[in-house]
């Protein structure tokens, strides 16, 4: 009975709405006039799709970036801020946490200057001599989606950063003296002590971070916009074109459903995965 | 007793979830998308032209030029102390991507700057039928027919039996190339080219004195003014309004069209374009152009305003030229037009706002800020790059050579464009992998 009132929040404006989404999904729909029934037929013409199907494989590109090397990023900050008490530590998780305090969109049209023709970027690499590997970098066909993935790798290794170093507050002291009594060098105390008692943290981490990459959206539309051609084309990207450019909003909602599913599977992965092995 | 409890509380939970899931079946008639309900508000304007006293704010929602509309709206209200207009600026690819809830919306402005989807909106009712007030004000004199006949949707208007009108023109568009006279003279360029292969020969001059030849921002929309300049020359201009207006049978995947296509990657690959052309903006390739960064760049009139300011008389302008010198004139332009939102509870008021833009006074206003009044004689001569502009619009007109864009063929075509033409510009796609890719667009949207 106590949880009615947070369930018929979450029930009102999560549940219903992706309910509705479903259901919309069942329809031909300009998003203005009365829509037609067509059933599974939106999810017929999704599988066909060879733009969608190239834009799964993108967002799977991103988690790469998104997820695995954030946590990889995180974990070694983790690794050599977690041994030692120093000052500044305030000042120095509040840089790393910033992107997380910044707006996407923000971000998005920042990292647009920097990765533009006289942009930080390339300025940098003119600076020490690498004039040849200046490029536009969002309007290359090769380094668009790896240029799109590494802001997502600033923005969220900030926040593993952040969840691993909590985690390892929660360690009894008593096992790193343990460790160092029976001679653990850093890396040993690191494996043995440090990453067993993370796991928990590196699941929600993993899980937070693949659901951003698989519904990345802000970052995408800010920067490339899917392009150049279709090289950083996103499923969320998709549902917003079909939704508001194309009218097509029976189709975006179907995608939408499909994505949905996709994460929920995703996740649930990850999260019997980290189970099973604690 | 404990477990009894306990059984209840369960059993209660569960009636209520069981409840929370059925309720919104039960309310599926509401739920049901779309409604075929009549608009709420005028769906004609009265045929008078008066304008009701008392304290009116109109809100207007636009897409370009603000600095021109700003400046159009105070001129209007010196006229009509009574009337507020509230500018509400989008930028373009968010204005038309919104453009649909935005006036289906119980909030919907009382006008709206003429987009591509208007036409389905109007279709719906959801746009003002303005015929009665185009013969209460006159503006068939006003304005030049032709760019009223671009805003019917095809329809006929209900009030009066005749030709619908959806909207007014403010100021009309096109596209064309721009030049930065002194960089022109430095790689022995002498004049705006009067043929397409004495275009490209420039193009090659410019190459050859180690300057960037074109500047292109291919990022957003840019890059499909170039195919579409090319095209407009190559294709001729019957079928391609066909294309476009949906006509049965029409398609993009001909002759002219692959020439056209294959131009833009023979282009790039001689390294005609600026270097990062496809991760370039069009308002970045135009600062770039001011600073002198290339020669030539692509871009309509509404960047004319801001070029004369920054580069006064060292920048020229000159509509792509065709095959042979005798060829007509052939550009994509659209007018700047206002259209009034079936919504509005003050249609008289801003009937009153868009006879204002037919003035003269409006025609200088549009004028000063690069855009092409509906009736020019109305106004004085421009100068400088306005007057290049100015006389190609008036050769394009007389040749009628005006086309549309070609995304006003399908809503997603826009999409396909972009991505399509930096794929020819990184020469990444067959020329007619990429016009079947259009033309599956267009079949997909007109075969409804």
């Amino acid at each position: 009975m106590y949880v009615l009132p947070a369930f018929a929040v979450y029930f009102c404006f999560a549940v219903l709405p992706a309910l509705h989404t479903a259901y919309l999904s069942l329809f031909e729909w300009d998003g203005v006039t009365l829509g037609d029934w067509v059933g599974l037929g939106n999810y017929q013409e999704i599988f066909q799709d060879s733009i969608l199907r190239r834009s799964v494989l993108n967002a799977l590109v991103l988690v790469v970036f998104f997820s695995f090397i954030p946590i990889v990023v995180g974990l070694a900050m983790t690794g050599l801020l977690a041994r030692f008490r120093r000052p500044g530590m305030g000042a120095y998780r509040f840089l790393f946490m910033l992107p997380q305090v910044v707006p996407l969109v923000a971000v998005g049209v920042t990292w647009r200057w920097l990765y533009g023709d006289d942009g930080l970027v390339n300025q940098t690499f003119r600076a020490v001599g690498l004039d040849g590997v200046t490029r536009a970098w969002l309007g290359d066909f090769g380094a668009a989606l790896i240029a799109v993935g590494l802001v997502g790798t600033w923005v969220l290794s900030g926040l593993c950063m952040m969840l691993f170093l909590s985690g390892v507050q929660k360690v009894d002291s008593s096992l790193y003296e343990a460790a160092r009594l029976d001679g653990a060098g850093p890396v040993r105390e690191f494996v043995s002590v440090t990453l067993p008692h993370l796991r928990g943290e590196i699941a929600v981490a993993m899980t937070v971070t693949t659901v951003a990459a698989l519904a990345s959206f802000d970052i995408v539309y800010v920067t490339t916009n899917g392009g150049p051609g279709e090289q950083t084309t996103v499923p969320g990207l998709l549902v917003y074109r079909l939704a508001f450019s194309e009218g097509k909003v029976g189709l975006a909602a179907a995608l939408a459903v499909v994505l949905g599913c996709l994460i929920l599977g995703i996740v649930y992965l990850i999260n019997r995965l980290s189970r099973s092995e604690s | 007793m404990m477990e009894r409890t306990h059984r209840v509380r369960r059993r209660v939970a569960a009636t209520v979830c069981a409840a929370a899931l059925v309720l919104p079946l039960t309310a599926c008639d509401a739920l049901t998308p779309g409604s075929a309900a009549a608009v709420p508000g005028p769906r004609s304007v009265p045929s008078s032209t008066a304008v009701p006293d008392g304290d009116i704010t109109l809100r207007l929602q636009f897409a370009d030029a603000p600095l021109m509309v700003d400046a159009l709206i105070a001129a209007f209200e010196k006229g009509h102390p009574n009337i507020t207009v509230e500018p509400q600026y989008k930028t373009f690819s968010d204005y038309v991507q919104n453009l649909k809830l935005t006036m289906t919306s119980d909030t919907a402005p009382d006008i709206a700057q003429y987009a591509v989807g208007m036409t389905d909106l109007a279709a719906d009712g959801h746009i003002l039928d303005l015929a009665p007030y185009r013969e209460a004000y006159g503006w068939d004199k006003a304005i030049p027919p032709v760019s009223l006949d671009q805003l019917t949707a095809g329809q006929t208007s209900e009030a009066t039996g005749g030709r619908a009108l959806f909207g007014v023109p403010a100021g009309l568009s096109m596209t064309g190339i721009y030049y930065n006279k002194e960089l022109a003279q430095k790689a022995g360029i002498d004049g705006p080219p009067k043929t397409m292969a004495e275009f490209e020969d420039q193009l090659a001059a410019a190459k050859d004195a180690d300057l960037t030849p074109l500047g292109v921002g291919a990022l957003d929309s840019g890059g499909l003014h170039l195919w579409a300049a090319l095209l407009n020359q190559l294709m001729p201009t019957d079928d391609y309004w066909d294309w476009v207006n949906g006509t049965n049978g029409a398609t993009i995947e001909t002759p002219a069209a692959v020439k056209a296509s294959k131009l833009v990657i023979d282009w790039g690959r001689k390294g005609y374009y600026n270097d990062s052309a496809n991760g370039t903006a069009q308002v970045d390739s135009t600062a770039q152009f001011a600073k002198g960064d290339s020669v030539f760049l692509i871009n309509g009139n509404w960047a004319a305003g801001q070029l004369a300011t920054v580069m006064g008389d060292n920048v020229g302008f000159f509509p792509m030229p065709g095959e042979e010198a005798s060829a007509p004139t052939v550009a994509s332009g659209f007018s700047v037009s206002y259209a009034v939102a079936s919504r509005t509870e003050h249609p008289e008021a801003a009937g009153a706002f868009l006879d204002f833009l037919t003035t003269p006074e409006a025609g200088q206003i549009i004028s000063d800020n690069g855009f092409m009044p509906p009736n020019p004689d109305a106004v004085k001569k421009p100068e400088g790059v306005l007057a290049d502009i100015a006389e190609g619009h008036r050769r394009a007109v007389a040749d009628d050579g005006i086309t549309t864009f070609p995304d006003f063929a399908a809503p997603a075509m826009l999409d396909r464009l972009r991505s399509g033409v930096q794929k020819l510009i990184a020469n990444r796609i067959d020329p007619s992998d990429y016009l079947d890719s259009l033309q599956d667009e267009w079949e997909e949207h007109h075969a409804e």
